[in-house]
C-alpha cells in the first residue's frame, strides 16, 4: 500500500501529459491539491494498515519501503505544503491551462521524489529520490525564464551537484565498507569500522551534502535565490518542505538509523545549526523584500531544527521533529501570504507596501499567526517546538556539564526574540502603516478561495497544534515523537 | 438558634442594602425609611444577643466550608457584645440624622448601600473568631469606606484614593501580622490564640497586627486621610466612621491582640512603641486641630487626637490605662459623633462650615448649640463630663508608666480645651453675619440623634460607674481590669483631678485673653499658632511637609526616577547597543552575499573540507 504514495503521483503525472488530456489538463491543479489534501488526511488517518499489504515495488524493483513514525510526520508536512503548492498554482497561471498543467506535472515529480525519500530504506535510493525532488526545483524555480529566475536556478544546480559529487563520493565509499546500500547493512558496517579513514570520509561527505541540500551557513548561497526568484508556488514548495526533505529528514534518518551515535558529528550539527540561526536571522532583519526576508527566516528556522537535531537527546529529537513539522506550516503559510500579496499589488517590495490589512483581512490575519508561531509565542505551535529544544539543550548542559549547551540554548532563545521583531516589523510594513502613494491594488484580482483556502487550513493546523500540544505530549503523538523512532 | 443568631447582624444589613439596590430610583424617603429599618433591626438583635452573650464564654457560630484553616467561625462574648451593641446604636442614629441631612444631595442610593455594608462589616469584624474572617470583613469596610468617601463633593475620589492607599498599607501590615501570628500559634481562630510570646517573630507579627488596629482607629501616622475627608466626604461618614465606628473597631481589636493574643508585658518594647506613637499622636494632632478654620477639619483633627489617648491607655498595660483606654473609646465615640453632627447642622442651615462666616448662631440654633456645648466640654474634660473621668483613669496610668506620658495627656487636655472654646466662640457667639440671620434650627429628625448622645454623655459622666464598672471591667480578664472598682462619682486621685481641671481652666483664662487680645474668638489661640518655632512648623504641615501620603508620594518619585535611570541603560543596550551590533552584522553579512557564484561554491567547500576535516579529527 505504501507504493501507492509514489506510483499514484507517477499515474497523475504520466495522465496529465497525455495527448488528448486537456480536460484533465485544466483541472490539473485541483488534482494535484486534492492527491496532498488526502495523503496529509490519509497519514493521519490510518497508517498501520499501508505496511501490511504486500508491495508491487518490492517484488519488481527490489525497492522496499517502510511506514516510520518519522516517515509519517514528514508525508503529513509533504500533504500539507503540497496543497497549499497546488492551490496557489490555480490561481498563479491562470490564464493558461497547459502552461499550468506543466507546472503541476513538475509539482508532481517533487511529490514523487519526496514521498519516495522517506519512505525508503536503503541509501542509494535516499539519494535517487533527492535527485529526482531536486531537478524537478530547478526548473520549478526557472519556470517562468525571467533572468532572476534563471540565476536562481542556476545557483541551486550549481551547488546541488558540489552535493551531488559529495553524496555519491560517499555512497561508493559505503559500498566499499558495507557491501550494500541498507540502513541496517551500513549501520551494522560502521559500528564495525573501528574509526577507519574511509568511514570518517564516508560519512563527513554524505553529511556535508545533505547540509547543502538543506541550506545551513555556509552552504546557503543558493537559498536566497530560490526561494524569492521563484514562481509563488514553487516558493510555498521548496521553503515550506523540498529543502526539509533533502536535507534535514535525510539528516534525522541518518542520526537515528544509520550513524552510530556521533558527538563529532553532533557537535558540527549544533554550531552549524547556531550559526544559521543568527546568519539568518540578522540578515532577514536587512530585507526590504518580503520572499527575500522569508528566505533568511528559512534559514534561522532550519538552524533551531539542526540545533536540535544535534543535541542528541530523544527530547530534542522530538523537539527537532515537531519544529520541522510547525516550520512546514507556518513557513509555507507565510509564502502564501506573499503570494496573496504578490497577487494583490503586483509586488513583493515591501517598501512599496502598507495597510493591506483592510483590504486583505484574512490574509493580515494568518499571517500574524504565523508570525507569531514562528517566533515562539505561545499558545502558537512554533512556542512549543522551541520550548522542547531549549529545554532539551538545557537538560543536556547539566547533565554534560559543558557551558556550549547554556549558549545554544541562550542563542535559541535571544533570537526568537530577533524572528518576532522581522517579522513584526514585515506584518507592520505590509499589512499595518500607511498606502505608500503608488501603491495600486489590483482591481481585477478578486480575493480567491484558491488562496483563501490553504491559508485558512494552515492557520487552522498551527493553532490547534499549538493548543493541542500538551495533549500530544502526553499521548506520544507521532507529531511529538518523545519515545521511539 | 442562638448560634444562628450570630449571623443575623450580618445578614440584615445585607439584605437592607440589597433591598436599597432593587428599590433603585425609589423616593428619598423610601430609601432612608428601608435603611433606618435595617439599622433598627440590626440593633434590636445586638440588644436581644446582649445578655446571652455577655460572659467569658459567649456564643459560638461555626460553620466549615472550606478546610479547618478556614472554617468560617463566628464569636460573640462579653467583650464584643456591648460594643456590638454600641456600633449598631451608632449606626442607626447616624442613618436617621442622615434623612434630612441628604435630602437633595447626591448619591442618596450609595451613601445608604455604602453605610448598610459598612454596618455589616463592622458586626462582621466585631464577631469574627478567625483572623481570616476577620481579615475578610476588616477589607469590606475599606471598600466601602472608598464608596463614602468617593460619593462627596465632586473630586472626593481624590481624597478617597488616598485613604485608601494608607488604610490599604496598613491593612497590608496587617495581613502580615496575620500570617506570623498564625505561624507561632499554628491556629488562626482567635479565641485559641493564647498569650503568644512578644519575643522575636512575636513581636513582630504584634506590632503588626497593632499597626492595622490603630490605623484603622486614625492614629498616627496612618491619619493625613482624616482632615481631607473631612472637607470631601458627605457629613454623616464623618460621624459614623472617623468619629465612632471606626475607633470601636480598631480599638477592640488592638484590646484582643494585646490582651488576650499577645502577651504584652509592661517592660516590652511594644508597649512603649504604643505609648509614645499614642503621646504623639495626641498632642501633635490637637496642635493641629487648634489652627484649623474649618468647622469640619477641626473636629477631623480631634478625631485623631483622641485615638492618641486610646492608644496609650491600651499601651500602659496598666488596668486603669487598659479601662480608661476603652472607656475613652465610648465617650469618644460619643461626643465626636455629636460634635460631627453639630457641625452637619450648622453646615446644612448655612451652607458652609467655614469658621470666617460662622458666628452668632447659638440664638438661632439653640439645641444645637446646646448639644455641642456638652459635646464640647466632655471632650475637653471638662469636671462632671463623661471625659473628665475616663481622662482621669488615663492619667493615673499614664503617671504611672512615665511623667512625660502624663504630661503629653495634660498639654493635649489643654490645647483640646483651647481649640473648643475656640470653635464654639466662633460657631455659635461673637457677631453674627448678616447672610445667616434666617437660619433656623434643624429639624427633628437630625435633632434627636445629636440630643440623645449628649445625654448619654452626660449619664456617663456622674454615672460612670454604669460603663466601668458594669460594662468595661467584667469584660476583661481579671489582670487587666483590676480588682478595684474604678468608677464612682468622686475621683480616686484628687490631686489628678484637680490638675486636670487646672489645665482646663488655664485654657479659659488663655481663651479669654487671646479674645481681649484680639477681639475675635476666631483668633484667640493665634498667640500659640504664630508663635516663633511653631509658627514654622505649622507653616511646614500646612505645605503637607509632614503628611506621610504625601512624603511617601515623593519617595515613590524619587524611587521612580531611579528606575527611570536604570531603564535608560537597558534601553541604551536594547536600543542602542544592539541594534547597531545588528546593523554593522547585517551589513557585513549582505555585503558578502552580492549573488557571486564562485564565492558560494568557495564558501561551501571551504565548509565541506572544515567539517570533514573536523570529523576526521575528532571521530
Amino acid at each position: 500500500m505504501l507504493d501507492w504514495l509514489i506510483l499514484v503521483p507517477l499515474a497523475a503525472i504520466i495522465l496529465l501529459n497525455l495527448p488528448w488530456s486537456d480536460f484533465i489538463r485544466r483541472r490539473a491543479a485541483v488534482l494535484a491539491a486534492l492527491l496532498a489534501a488526502a495523503q496529509a488526511a490519509m497519514v493521519v488517518a490510518a497508517p498501520s494498515e499501508w505496511v501490511s499489504r504486500a508491495s508491487i515495488l518490492a517484488q519488481t524493483l527490489h525497492l522496499h519501503l517502510a511506514m516510520t513514525g518519522l516517515s509519517r510526520v514528514m508525508l503529513l508536512c509533504i500533504g500539507l505544503a503540497m496543497m497549499a503548492a497546488a492551490c496557489v498554482t490555480q490561481v498563479m497561471f491562470s490564464d493558461d491551462f497547459r502552461r499550468r498543467a506543466n507546472f503541476v506535472s513538475l509539482l508532481l515529480v517533487s511529490l514523487l521524489g519526496m514521498n519516495g525519500a522517506v519512505l525508503v530504506t536503503d541509501l542509494f535510493s535516499l539519494y535517487v529520490f533527492i535527485e529526482v525532488t531536486s531537478i524537478s526545483s530547478f526548473v520549478l524555480i526557472a519556470f517562468t525564464l525571467e533572468k532572476k529566475s534563471l540565476e536562481g536556478a542556476i545557483k541551486y544546480l550549481i551547488l546541488s551537484a558540489v552535493a551531488t559529487v559529495l553524496m555519491l563520493g560517499s555512497l561508493a565509499l559505503l559500498l566499499l565498507m558495507a557491501g550494500t546500500m541498507d540502513f541496517a547493512g551500513i549501520k551494522e558496517a560502521l559500528a564495525s569500522s573501528n574509526g577507519a579513514l574511509v568511514a570518517k570520509l564516508a560519512i563527513g561527505g554524505f553529511v556535508c551534502g545533505l547540509l547543502i541540500k538543506g541550506g545551513l551557513v555556509p552552504f546557503h548561497g543558493w537559498v536566497l535565490g530560490a526561494y524569492s526568484a521563484s514562481p509563488a508556488p514553487a516558493s510555498v514548495l521548496l521553503a515550506g518542505i523540498v529543502t526539509k526533505v533533502c536535507g534535514i529528514y535525510a539528516m534525522i534518518r541518518l542520526a537515528t538509523s544509520v550513524f552510530p551515535p556521533n558527538a563529532a558529528v553532533n557537535q558540527v550539527l549544533m554550531l552549524l545549526g547556531a550559526v544559521s540561526i543568527v546568519v539568518g536571522a540578522v540578515l532577514a532583519l536587512r530585507q526590504t523584500d518580503m520572499k527575500r526576508l522569508l528566505a533568511y527566516s528559512s534559514i534561522s528556522q532550519v538552524g533551531y531544527i539542526v540545533l536540535g537535531l544535534g543535541c542528541g537527546t530523544p527530547l530534542a529529537w522530538a523537539g527537532a521533529i515537531f519544529h520541522l513539522f510547525n516550520h512546514t506550516v507556518f513557513k509555507s503559510l507565510l509564502f502564501v501570504n506573499s503570494a496573496a500579496v504578490e497577487r494583490r499589488t503586483g509586488t513583493t517590495d515591501m517598501s512599496r507596501l502598507g495597510q493591506l490589512g483592510s483590504a486583505m483581512p484574512l490574509t493580515n490575519l494568518t499571517s500574524v499567526l504565523a508570525a507569531l508561531s514562528t517566533a515562539g509565542i505561545p499558545p502558537l505551535a512554533g512556542f512549543w517546538s522551541k520550548l522542547l529544544i531549549i529545554l532539551a539543550l538545557w537538560q543536556a548542559g547539566v547533565k554534560q556539564g559543558q557551558a556550549m549547551y547554556f549558549v545554544y540554548a541562550a542563542v535559541a532563545v535571544l533570537f526568537s526574540v530577533v524572528t518576532l521583531g522581522y517579522l513584526l516589523s514585515l506584518q507592520r510594513k505590509v499589512f499595518f502603516g500607511k498606502t505608500p502613494e503608488n501603491l495600486e491594488l489590483l482591481g481585477a484580482a478578486k480575493p480567491s478561495g484558491w488562496i483563501s483556502t490553504p491559508e485558512l487550513i494552515l492557520a487552522a493546523v498551527t493553532l490547534a497544534a499549538g493548543l493541542l500540544a500538551p495533549l500530544l505530549l502526553l499521548t506520544g503523538s507521532f507529531l511529538v515523537p518523545t519515545g521511539s523512532f | 438558634m442562638n448560634e444562628m443568631m450570630l449571623l443575623l447582624p450580618i445578614l440584615i444589613p445585607v439584605a437592607g442594602a440589597l433591598l436599597v439596590l432593587l428599590a433603585g430610583r425609589s423616593s428619598h424617603s423610601a430609601r432612608f425609611g428601608l435603611t433606618v429599618l435595617a439599622a433598627a433591626a440590626t440593633l434590636a438583635v445586638a440588644v436581644l444577643l446582649f445578655p446571652q452573650a455577655n460572659n467569658a464564654t459567649g456564643i459560638t457560630f461555626s460553620h466549615a466550608w472550606a478546610s479547618p484553616m478556614f472554617s468560617f467561625e463566628l464569636r460573640l462574648y462579653s467583650l464584643s457584645a456591648w460594643i456590638l451593641v454600641a456600633a449598631a446604636a451608632f449606626a442607626l442614629l447616624v442613618t436617621l440624622y442622615s434623612w434630612h441631612y441628604m435630602a437633595g444631595r447626591p448619591h442618596g442610593m450609595l451613601f445608604c448601600l455604602y453605610l448598610l455594608l459598612t454596618l455589616a462589616m463592622v458586626c462582621g469584624a466585631m464577631l469574627a473568631n478567625h483572623l481570616v474572617v476577620l481579615l475578610f470583613f476588616w477589607e469590606g469596610l475599606l471598600l466601602t469606606m472608598l464608596g463614602m468617601i468617593a460619593i462627596g463633593r465632586p473630586g472626593a475620589w481624590k481624597t478617597a484614593f488616598k485613604a485608601f492607599v494608607i488604610v490599604g498599607i496598613s491593612d497590608l501590615c496587617m495581613t502580615g501580622g496575620i500570617v506570623i501570628t498564625g505561624l507561632l500559634a499554628h491556629t488562626l481562630r482567635i479565641s485559641d490564640i493564647d498569650h503568644l510570646a512578644t519575643t522575636g517573630l512575636g513581636g513582630l507579627g504584634m506590632a503588626l497586627l497593632i499597626i492595622g488596629a490603630t490605623a484603622k482607629a486614625g492614629s498616627m501616622p496612618f491619619h493625613s486621610w482624616i482632615p481631607d475627608a473631612a472637607t470631601d466626604a458627605p457629613l454623616p461618614f464623618m460621624a459614623l466612621l472617623p468619629a465612632s465606628i471606626e475607633k470601636l473597631v480598631g480599638i477592640y481589636f488592638l484590646a484582643r491582640i494585646s490582651l488576650d493574643m499577645y502577651q504584652m508585658s509592661r517592660e516590652s518594647w511594644l508597649s512603649m512603641m504604643m505609648m509614645v506613637v499614642g503621646a504623639v499622636t495626641i498632642i501633635l494632632a490637637v496642635a493641629m486641630a487648634l489652627v484649623q478654620k474649618n468647622y469640619k477639619r477641626l473636629l477631623s483633627y480631634h478625631a485623631i487626637s483622641q485615638v492618641g489617648y486610646m492608644i496609650l491607655g491600651v499601651g500602659t498595660g496598666l488596668p486603669a490605662g487598659i479601662v480608661g483606654g476603652l472607656f475613652h473609646m465610648v465617650n469618644n465615640a460619643l461626643y465626636k459623633s455629636c460634635l460631627f453632627m453639630t457641625g452637619g447642622a450648622v453646615e446644612k442651615q448655612t451652607g458652609t462650615s467655614d469658621l470666617n462666616e460662622l458666628g452668632g448662631l447659638g440664638s438661632k440654633m439653640p439645641l444645637t448649640f446646646l448639644c455641642f456645648i456638652v459635646a464640647a466640654a466632655s471632650i475637653s474634660g471638662f469636671p462632671l463630663t463623661n471625659g473628665f473621668y475616663s481622662k482621669e483613669l488615663l492619667y493615673a496610668g499614664a503617671l504611672d508608666r512615665g511623667l512625660i506620658f502624663y504630661l503629653a495627656a495634660v498639654v493635649g487636655t489643654f490645647l483640646t480645651s483651647a481649640s473648643f472654646l475656640k470653635l464654639g466662640h466662633a460657631a455659635f457667639l461673637g457677631k453674627r453675619n448678616s447672610r445667616h440671620d434666617a437660619v433656623r434650627e434643624v429639624p427633628f429628625s437630625m435633632l434627636l440623634p445629636m440630643v440623645l448622645i449628649a445625654a448619654v454623655c452626660l449619664l456617663f459622666g456622674p454615672g460612670n460607674a454604669l460603663a466601668v464598672d458594669h460594662l468595661i471591667r467584667p469584660s476583661l480578664s481579671a489582670a487587666a481590669a483590676g480588682e478595684h472598682h474604678l468608677g464612682g462619682l468622686l475621683p480616686h486621685n484628687w490631686l489628678l483631678a484637680e490638675l486636670a481641671a487646672g489645665a482646663v481652666l488655664l485654657a479659659i483664662l488663655n481663651h479669654l485673653a487671646g479674645w481681649r487680645r484680639y477681639g475675635s474668638g476666631l483668633h484667640a489661640v493665634d498667640h500659640i499658632h504664630h508663635a516663633p518655632v511653631l509658627s514654622f512648623m505649622y507653616d511646614s504641615a500646612a505645605k503637607g511637609w509632614f503628611d506621610p501620603y504625601i512624603i511617601g508620594r515623593h519617595i515613590v518619585r524619587v524611587v521612580a526616577w531611579i528606575g527611570w535611570g536604570m531603564d535608560r541603560v537597558v534601553d541604551w543596550f536594547s536600543d542602542g547597543f544592539w541594534v547597531r551590533t545588528a546593523q554593522f552584522g547585517g551589513w557585513a553579512l549582505a555585503t558578502a552575499h552580492r549573488g557571486r557564484y564562485a564565492l558560494y561554491v568557495l564558501w561551501c567547500l571551504a565548509g565541506a573540507a572544515a567539517v570533514i576535516g573536523f570529523l576526521i579529527r575528532a571521530m
